[in-house]
């Protein structure tokens, strides 16, 4: 971490991207999943969501293992490419 | 009977592993064991494991089977864990539940 | 970098199993007393009385009471008595399902029971920690995230998984805190992620409705209905035709036979050619979760109209990793396996609490007074939460049979009494001296546990069906007895620890 800023702000940082970032992320990832998976909806929306606790875990950990506090954020900002297919028709009926 | 064969098993296989490592060996029997020894132990170990997965599986059904047997060896490790530092021969005199228990099941 | 993500690896394990252990320890705690959830309620209704009738015996009586009390509700409902539990209850109206009059199943006459949280509370605890349902199941999700976080980092950092397999060295001081963790840690992770994960799944969609908000607009009636789930309609005309209800015994042999044991009959419009019998299984007569799963049957000609509904491959996997952790399949040997399982992972999270602070005892004997008093809080937190829990736990039950019959609101005041215990064990843990504070509410938690049989004896008829619990009960205690007594039993530590300790208690 660097020493530009005080520390308990990098900590807030990092867990609000492990908190808030990895819900983004494993929500995004799983409406990519869903929409993806070449399977009845039925059963993608099962498939698809029961992974989303390990995407979350892993965003997670990533937050919190990157090297500076800004990378933290990546899942988070991966999140929105993911999204944009996961909800794809919603967004084109907009 | 059938689950607490399973159980048994389990025990007896994680006890042998346990055996297997050289540093607990010492520890119980106070000298290191043979090669061949660690070997046997070891593979003995995984066999009994692998018994008690089949035990665990006709004693439950195929469905729940695996559920008992994941719990059972978890538990028996961990009994061998606890059990070693206080008591060790106590420990691997235990191991004679199995004969007891083929016995019993004989009969 | 390696080194660089262990550590901050050990930086995470370490404050966020700190800050959320507290929490996860009493999530933990009681969901192994939720078990035998139904076992504890037994024992906190000491006026139901076992006894050996069959379910078709008591769904006789119930039906009988109904008949004659309730001819015109347009639902009835009657809870059966089973392996586990030997209540027989009875509802009518609207409110299907729990509560209701309580009978006993020799006569058919209502018994007076007392009113009590029962050992459902700890049930709902360990999803909700008796926060408001929706608020509680995502505070709880939200720590079950932290677990899986805890667990995986925990693996990072523990270097000598295979190594020290089975290494436990005691009477080590903090040497012995970590071997403990990392035993119970690594022995039983496959129960410990299983567990965690399972958890999470019960909520599935509540928890990631993402899927359904993508592909069902976030509709999860659509959702359901797409799954197959059908209603089945009520024939208004035959409402108004009176007709005699069909014979239970056949209707309730044939859903024993396909279902095992029954939990409850629903019949709907009683007295009417309407009628319809709803036969719903116990869970667990399979590992998949059966809640909400029910054989219908028609109820003037007895014949079969629904049967329990095949589940789609996906929707099967989802249920039975539910049903992984509901833990109501395999019977009391399954039982007892996840009980000790989870008496463990209780263990496994409370000495890693303890070594935060045993890792810190030294380093903060000589610091700064704040630094001190920071690290003061989290001992008495650690023993509140570890300690004053299981205190709290105890004392519920000790409340459950103290507490006068007749008192209103009888339920609400032993949770009460639960949260009082706990917060006093918090201020007591902020006076006392932290080794103290250990050995008095481990041992006033030890007494409460081993005195429970006695206060049993005192307090109610005896019912041979309460041994197991109170044998149990007897064993834990004596188990938070030992606990006790090693905190106050001279260590085996070498000279300059113990200063250390002393210099720790006496600030």
């Amino acid at each position: 971490m660097s020493n530009t800023r005080p520390v308990w702000l990098l900590i807030v940082s990092r867990a609000a991207a492990a908190l808030l970032g990895g819900y983004a992320f494993s929500y995004a990832a799983t409406a990519f999943l869903a929409r993806v998976l070449p399977m009845p909806a039925v059963d993608a929306v099962i498939v698809a969501s029961l992974p989303s606790f390990a995407f979350y875990t892993c965003a997670f950990l990533w937050a919190f293992a990157s090297r500076d506090a800004l990378r933290a954020w990546w899942p988070a900002a991966l999140a929105v490419p993911l999204a944009a297919v996961g909800f794809w028709p919603q967004l084109w009926s907009l | 009977m059938l689950m607490i064969g399973a159980v048994v098993f389990a025990y007896v296989g994680m006890l042998a592993l346990c055996l297997g490592l050289e540093r607990h060996y010492k520890q119980v029997w106070g000298r290191a064991p043979a090669p061949w020894l660690r070997v046997a132990l070891r593979s003995a170990g995984w066999s009994a494991l692998a018994i008690s997965l089949w035990v665990s599986g006709v004693a439950w059904g195929w469905a729940m089977g695996p559920v008992a047997w994941f719990g059972g060896i978890s538990l028996a490790g961990f009994g061998v864990a606890m059990l070693l530092p206080y008591w060790p021969r106590a420990m691997v005199w235990l191991a004679a539940a199995l004969p007891l228990w083929g016995v019993l099941l004989a009969v | 970098m390696k080194n660089t993500f262990t550590q901050s690896m050990a930086w995470l394990h370490t404050w966020a199993g700190l800050i959320f252990g507290w929490l996860l320890f009493a999530i933990f705690a009681t969901g192994t007393l939720a078990v035998f959830d139904s076992e504890i309620d037994n024992w906190m209704r000491p006026e139901v009385r076992s006894h050996d009738l069959t379910q078709l015996q008591a769904a006789q009586r119930g039906l009988a009471y109904l008949t004659q009390h309730a001819p015109g509700a347009s639902n009835w409902n009657i809870s059966l008595p089973d392996a586990r539990s030997p209540g027989l209850q009875v509802a009518s109206g609207e409110r299907r399902r729990g509560g209701g009059t309580a009978l006993d199943p020799h006569t058919g006459e209502p018994i007076e029971v007392r009113e009590t949280a029962g050992g459902s509370f700890f049930f709902r605890f360990h999803f909700t920690l008796n926060l408001p349902r929706n608020w509680g199941i995502f505070v709880v999700g939200a720590l079950a995230i932290v677990m899986l976080v805890g667990l995986v980092s925990g693996i990072v950092i523990h270097k000598k998984i295979f190594k020290e397999f089975f290494t436990f060295r005691p009477g080590k001081g903090q040497r012995s805190w970590l071997d403990f963790h990392n035993a119970s840690a690594v022995l039983l992770l496959p129960f410990h992620l299983m567990i965690t994960y399972t958890g999470l799944v019960i909520f599935l969609l509540i928890y990631m409705p993402a899927a359904v908000d993508a592909l069902f607009e976030g509709d999860n009636q659509a959702y359901y209905k797409a799954q197959g789930e059908q209603r089945l309609l009520t024939p208004r005309a035959a409402l108004k035709q009176p007709a005699a209800l069909v014979d239970l015994a056949p209707v309730l042999a044939s859903a024993q036979e396909r279902l095992g044991a029954i939990s409850s009959i629903g019949i709907s419009n009683p007295g009417t050619a309407a009628a319809r019998i709803e036969v719903r299984p116990t869970l667990g007569y399979r590992i998949a979760l059966s809640k909400g799963q029910a054989m219908v049957f028609d109820g003037v000609s007895g014949e079969l109209l629904r049967d329990v509904p095949d589940m789609r491959p996906a929707v099967l996997t989802q249920r039975v990793m539910a049903g992984l952790h509901f833990a109501q399949f395999g019977g009391y040997p399954m039982r007892w396996l996840y009980f000790v399982c989870a008496l463990v992972s209780t263990a496994m999270i409370g000495t890693g609490l303890v070594l935060f602070c045993v890792k810190r005892r030294r380093k903060y004997a000589s610091a700064s007074v704040s630094a001190q008093r920071w690290y003061k809080v989290a001992e008495s937190f650690n023993v509140a939460f570890v300690a004053g829990l299981m205190l709290a736990c105890a004392g519920l039950l000790w409340a459950n049979r103290l507490l006068p019959v007749e008192l209103a609101q009888r339920a609400n005041w032993e949770v009460k009494a639960f949260f009082a215990v706990w917060l006093l064990s918090l201020l007591h843990a902020g006076l006392r001296p932290a080794q103290r504070a250990w050995a008095e509410q481990l041992g006033l938690a030890a007494v409460l546990c081993i005195g429970l049989p006695v206060l049993g004896a005192l307090t109610a008829q005896h019912d041979p069906a309460h041994r197991v619990l109170e044998a149990t009960s007897v064993v834990l205690g004596g188990l938070l007895a030992y606990a006790a007594w090693r905190c106050v039993a001279p260590r085996e530590e070498k000279p300059a620890r113990k200063r250390a300790t002393v210099a720790v208690e006496g600030q």
